[in-house]
């Protein structure tokens, strides 16, 4: 301790100006010597990664006879501690120091130690949704869902239902073949003319159409593709065990996750933005974000996003209340609740839901007719130019844009207006600087132009301020205020958009607002600007993760992920049948009603993981019908801890590891400069039963069971090398472990505490010589990153100067012309490539709005729950044990509501306000009101994580047992069944056709009194 | 910081009375009996006491539920509780959020009405329960005017514990496991500032876990006492930023400072 704190302070020197102070050690109480205290002994503790939300902290796990006693923050890490301690500090020094987390971490070992958790297989033995199970051997399973059949004969109405097994489905074995069909079904989607080309490619493989699911359309791909993969919440590691499964063995490209009902458009834009000019035209935009420095800025615009509720709050919330204790940090916050983030601003501004983007381009135009941009940075036209600034990236501000949407282009070059003269120019050109004046519009070469700055002025000038100022429902003075103190820091301010931004119809282009303001100031890669996330890398380095016998997955995924025109479903007409989502993927809530409708095709199976669609999404009610449809979905397999609010309605249900019994690599976030790689790993025996698997003793977990699907299948890349998770999971940490410098190998002291600490776990999970084997000549490295939980760079390693260390570097576009080359698949209208607010709307482009009398419903989160997994958690209960329905007291008089009464929400698309669930009846959808100052009049909102009507909150047969619920659990309310569904499409919430997202703040309901 | 007031019920007797013997003489004899052993001088160079800084609490109630795991206390009981209010008129609104742990009190109200003397303050300033000599008649509840205390009925979160609440708590040391008809299960719970930390040179769980950093601990005593979670000296929290303590005119004397 005394070394680690003379060290912080010799560092903190070096910094010059860290507010943090060192640490003094408490001194021992007179009283209580002789206390036996062992919780924080180095032996018995390991250090794993919370998984109570995606924030994913860091954590120390301390163990008394192998039961987990007390979670806390790891000190190694960004995420626990301010600042964290060295990477080289030894163990037992570091088990003395403790970090912080929230409420969920320090509850964590209750969602692990669930009396609901599945230990065995449990298969369906009545109607879909109907709770009845019996609990049936792990390996009868496997074999039943490879070879299929008649599988639920026993069930009335289902006495002839002939089930496709995984084997059936997997109708391409072929790498070859399907490397050449692959190639082939490529050529189709380039060629002008479609019906040759398909002909040409029925000939050629025509002794394999069978194969296909449809040889009309060859690029529907092979019958592989209809085995359908969902996940939830996934990380590293597991993912590419996973996808090993899904995509390389099985040769499906239906692998999907579920990023739209998180912050999907918000990820996409950032792909739009990111996009770089290559020899191939525009390629590798990363699926990413960027979030504010907290620990450097001077000002932050928190936008639809609470930091210290909702938005990886143990990492970001001590930088910020440092910063506002200390005078250096100054914070505003766009909300129509007053959250606790806002109950710390200097600005609370409870804008309109869905108007961000208006309020983001009333601010633009200020700015920019104000001069207070950076005209410096933005002028700058390509990398020379940027590095003779000093500025890691640059942008397209200055490029000219032709009327058609395109840049215009001289030869393979890009085109800016210099001192009144066309200069071309290369954006990658390193040696040649290149600028460009920023608000030219005119003609070049008899072409109308404009640069990419002017189009997004011309954007922000169709309203005056004080009109953008209505259309939010604020003063115009705030438009005015936030702008001016945005534009009054340099480089140290940040616009830091989330949720609130991205879930509506229109929030692609509400990203694009908010990242185009952070632009203007040009604050990518500076201290207290917008930064990226860094990571140690899993999947080479000592261990190659490719699979090198894998089958090659093509054609068309379930989400159409192209553009509609390309393909062979387009016939010259719009709308399509579904949309067609050529700028995203993972576009979760298109998943279940794609297939209910069999478009593009019809789906044979499903396997669901760590998610719940049914709960999760808005009108998740219209997913629920699809998981209870054996036309839709003949096989459903889901993986859970529980029986969940989807899972429920699964043929079966292979028991999964909880977050402190497994493996993943949780990754970082955007506004964590460190580069780090974070490790769960196990700390507990597992509560699952143990089978055996290619002769090897383990827990059932859905690795368990690919394994043994792979065994009986014959899976390529399975077996051999790979015989247990654990095989796979250490040579991903011999990856973090040498991924640079490599990391110091563990002393002798550091792998006797490895060993011991682990005493308590069973050779099904820990067995020493097999993980020793596993990690090779790597071992005594890959100690020292399990010992730390991971691997995290040294506090001061972050800085350069001004800088941050760990940079995006390189081009951001404020005009993203990747995007305005394509169209929207349900009007046939080119999308627009610049920043700009739309009207909420339906998928037909329809205006879809509030009537009078409506309330705008919205939903915000507590820190002590997360969505889906957390009810079952009685200490985070105890905090609250049921939500409410918040509304402004306004509209508590208004509607003569008090607090505490109860109220059902209804909508259009729902008047009855019930949860229909399919086979298990219905479920209003009642709340107790909380009439509150903060809140915006004409919204309501209430937390995520209520209201749940399984989990453990409802009764199940198993076995012919009943298994009683404990309504507890399913206490509050869950109001997402009342968000509007799509007018036209019917089965499915509204969605931004560009970045993907759902929309779940643009409902209009209804509070009706209970009796 | 008077620690032998006359009158104090921790001075006024040192005859051991168990909690049986003390049940036995009937509850009318309470205001007699009242009294035990546990009476120390107040050391000098030791005084425990937290500094929260309320512009930094967030409302999180990480302190909350890291003390009920680290404490291992049963439903209902919670000995660092968040209060929240909200003020103001739309959209003129604040909202605050203010943790309570026990006072630690140097003029304690709860210690002068225990009629066995289990609850007493130690020379560290820290008000602690003697689980062996609580009878739960829960007049400490009631004087108690923090509602810092709570009584533990023997509620559990599951029906057959899991396998956390089957592990003995290591409140001041004794590593008890919560089981029918015995300590601490009927008597009285309360913050003990985790002392059974303290006594290993660890600072409380609350403390540790606080997201925000606004929960600030160390020893009141030292003169150059810096905060034993983040090294803020305590003395400057105190003069360079305004303070209150709860209750302040009823005179307890707490150790608990906000940070206004």
């Amino acid at each position: 301790m005394k070394n680690s704190r003379r060290k912080f302070l010799k560092d903190a020197a070096l910094l010059g100006a860290t507010p943090m102070l060192a640490r003094a050690e408490a001194p021992a109480a007179s009283e209580g010597a002789g206390i036996e205290y062992h919780r924080n002994d180095p032996d018995k503790m390991i250090f794993s990664v919370c998984l109570g939300c995606n924030t994913g902290c860091p954590t120390k796990l301390k163990i008394e006879e192998g039961t987990i006693v007390k979670i806390d923050g790891s000190p190694y890490t960004p995420w626990t501690r301010v600042p964290h301690v060295a990477y080289a500090t030894p163990l037992a020094e570091a088990a003395r120091l403790e970090g912080a987390i929230c409420p969920k971490g320090q509850a964590g070992m209750m969602t692990v130690y669930d009396p609901y958790r599945l230990r065995k297989v449990l298969k369906r033995d009545g109607p879909r949704g109907s709770m009845r199970w019996k609990t049936i051997d792990f390996h009868q399973a496997v074999n039943e869902i490879v070879d299929g059949g008649r599988l639920f004969a026993n069930l009335p109405g289902e006495e002839s239902r002939e089930v496709e097994g995984l084997k059936a489905l997997r109708a391409l074995r072929e790498p070859k073949l399907a490397d050449e069909m692959s190639k082939a079904v490529a050529e189709i989607w380039k060629s002008a003319d479609k019906k040759t080309a398909v002909a040409a490619f029925r000939e050629k493989f025509k002794d394999h159409l069978h194969l296909l699911i449809d040889p009309e359309h060859p690029d529907f791909g092979p019958k592989n593709n209809q085995f359908l993969w969902i996940h939830g919440r996934l990380k590293g590691g597991r993912s590419e065990f996973f996808k090993r499964f899904v995509q390389d063995g099985l040769g499906s490209a239906n692998f999907h996750g579920h990023t739209t009902v998180c912050q999907g458009s918000l990820y996409f834009a950032g792909k739009a933005m990111s996009e770089q000019w290559t020899k191939d035209g525009w390629a590798g935009g990363e699926k990413f974000f960027w979030q504010a420095d907290q620990s450097g800025a001077e000002f932050i615009i928190f936008v639809g996003s609470s930091p210290f509720e909702a938005n990886y709050p143990p990492l970001r919330t001590p930088n910020i209340t440092e910063g506002l204790t200390s005078g250096r940090l100054k914070i505003a916050v766009v909300d129509p609740r007053f959250s606790k983030t806002a109950a710390k601003a200097w600005k609370w501004i409870p804008a309109r839901p869905g108007t961000e983007g208006a309020l983001a381009l009333g601010m633009i135009r200020w700015i920019l007719e104000n001069g207070r941009h950076d005209v410096r940075y933005l002028s700058n036209a390509n990398k020379a130019a940027a590095a003779a600034d000093g500025e890691p990236t640059w942008s397209n501000a200055c490029w000219l844009v032709k009327e058609d949407g395109t840049f215009l282009r001289s030869q393979d070059k890009f085109v800016a207006i210099h001192e009144g003269r066309p200069v071309s120019f290369d954006p990658n050109d390193v040696a040649t600087a290149a600028h460009g004046d920023l608000l030219f519009s005119g003609e070049v070469e008899g072409r109308r132009v404009r640069t990419s700055l002017r189009l997004l002025l011309d954007e922000a000038t169709r309203k005056t301020v004080e009109q953008w100022a209505e259309i939010c429902g604020i003063a115009p003075a705030d438009i005015v205020d936030l702008a001016r103190e945005f534009t009054s820091h340099g480089k140290k301010a940040a616009a830091d958009a989330h949720r609130g931004v991205s879930q509506h119809t229109n929030g692609f282009y509400n990203c694009l607002a908010w990242n185009s303001l952070n632009l203007l100031i040009g604050n990518y890669d500076w201290r207290g600007g917008m930064v990226k996330a860094s990571t140690y890398k899993t999947t080479a380095g000592a261990f190659d993760f490719a699979n090198p016998d894998r089958l090659k997955t093509f054609g068309l995924g379930l989400l159409r992920e192209r553009k509609f025109e390309e393909t062979t479903l387009f016939d010259g007409v719009y709308p399509a049948k579904r949309p067609w989502f050529p700028n995203a993927t993972d576009i979760y809530q298109e998943l279940l009603p794609s297939a209910g409708s069999a478009y593009p095709y019809p789906v044979k199976a499903l396997l669901l993981y760590m998610g719940t669609p049914g709960y999760s999404l808005p009108a998740g009610n219209t997913q629920l019908r699809v998981l209870a449809d054996l036309k839709s979905l003949p096989l459903f397999v889901a993986s859970d801890i529980v029986i969940g609010e989807s899972s429920m309605y699964a043929d079966y249900i292979i028991p999964d590891l909880a977050f402190y019994e497994r493996w993943e690599f949780h990754g970082s976030h955007p506004n964590n400069i460190w580069k780090v790689q974070p490790v769960r790993q196990p700390v507990i025996a597992p509560l699952t039963e143990t089978v055996t698997v290619f002769g090897e003793p383990m827990p059932i977990s859905l690795e368990a069971f690919m394994l043994a699907v792979a065994e009986r299948m014959k899976l390529p890349g399975f077996g051999g090398e790979l015989r247990r998770p654990e095989d796979f999971y250490l040579r991903g940490v011999a990856n973090i472990a040498v991924d640079g410098t490599p990391v110091a190998e563990a002393s002798d002291e550091e792998l006797a505490l490895f060993e011991k600490a682990r005493r308590h776990l069973p050779p099904s999970v820990f067995d020493l010589a097999k993980w020793k084997a596993a990690a090779g000549p790597h071992w005594k490295r890959v100690v020292t990153v399990l010992n730390r939980g991971g691997r995290y760079e040294d506090y001061e390693k972050a800085f350069d100067g001004a800088l941050v260390k760990n940079r995006y570097g390189k081009q951001i576009n404020l005009y993203c012309e990747k995007v305005a080359k394509t169209k929207d698949s349900m009007t046939g209208k080119p999308l627009g490539g610049v920043a700009a607010w739309l009207p909420i709307s339906d998928s037909l482009g329809r205006p879809f709005g509030m009537k009078d009398g409506d309330l705008h419903l919205i939903t915000h989160r507590e820190i002590f729950q997360t969505k889906s997994r957390t009810a079952g958690n009685p200490w985070l209960r105890e905090l609250q044990p049921e939500n409410s329905l918040l509304v402004s007291v306004r509209d508590a008089r208004r509607l003569g509501l008090r607090t505490g009464d109860r109220v059902r929400v209804v909508s259009d698309s729902n008047p009855e306000g019930v949860w229909d669930l399919p086979n298990s009846g219905k479920r209003p959808m009642i709340g107790r009101v909380q009439a509150i100052q903060g809140m915006r009049p004409g919204v309501v909102s209430f937390s995520l994580g209520h209201g749940h009507w399984a989990y453990g909150a409802c009764d199940a047969w198993i076995d012919g047992s009943l298994v009683p619920g404990d309504p507890l659990r399913g206490a509050g309310v869950h109001a997402n069944a009342a968000m509007a569904t799509d007018p036209h499409l019917k089965d499915v919430c509204l969605q931004d056709l560009v970045g993907g997202s759902v929309s779940f703040y643009d409902s209009p309901v209804r509070l009706v009194k209970e009796p | 910081m008077d620690e032998n007031r006359p009158g104090d019920p921790a001075t006024a007797a040192d005859t051991p009375v168990d909690r049986r013997t003390f049940l036995a003489a009937g509850a009318a004899a309470v205001a007699a009996v009242a009294g035990c052993g546990h009476v120390q001088p107040r050391d000098p160079s030791v005084r425990w006491g937290m500094i929260i800084d309320l512009r930094r609490c967030v409302g999180c109630k990480a302190c909350t539920v890291a003390c009920k795991a680290e404490n291992h206390t049963p439903p209902g009981v919670a000995y660092n509780v968040v209060m929240e209010e909200e003020t103001g008129e739309y959209p003129h609104v604040a909202r605050r959020f203010l943790p309570r742990p026990c006072m630690q009190c140097a003029v304690p109200s709860c210690t002068q009405v225990c009629p066995t003397g289990a609850t007493w303050s130690r020379p560290d300033g820290i008000v602690a329960v003697d689980y062996d000599k609580c009878i739960g008649c829960r007049y400490c509840i009631a004087a108690c005017p923090y509602g810092a205390r709570s009584f533990d009925f023997g509620d559990t979160y599951s029906p057959d514990l899991n396998p956390h609440e089957r592990r003995p708590s290591p409140e001041y040391g004794e590593h008890r496991s919560r089981e029918k008809g015995s300590s601490p299960i009927g008597n009285v719970r309360k913050c003990t500032f985790c002392l059974h930390r303290l006594a290993v040179g660890l600072s409380p769980s609350c403390a540790e876990t606080c997201i925000g950093h606004a929960i600030h601990f160390g020893n009141f005593a030292d003169p150059d006492g810096r905060c034993t979670v983040h090294g803020e000296s305590l003395r400057e929290l105190l003069a360079t930023r305004g303070h209150m303590r709860l209750k302040e005119e009823l005179g307890n004397e707490p150790s608990v400072y906000y940070l206004t």
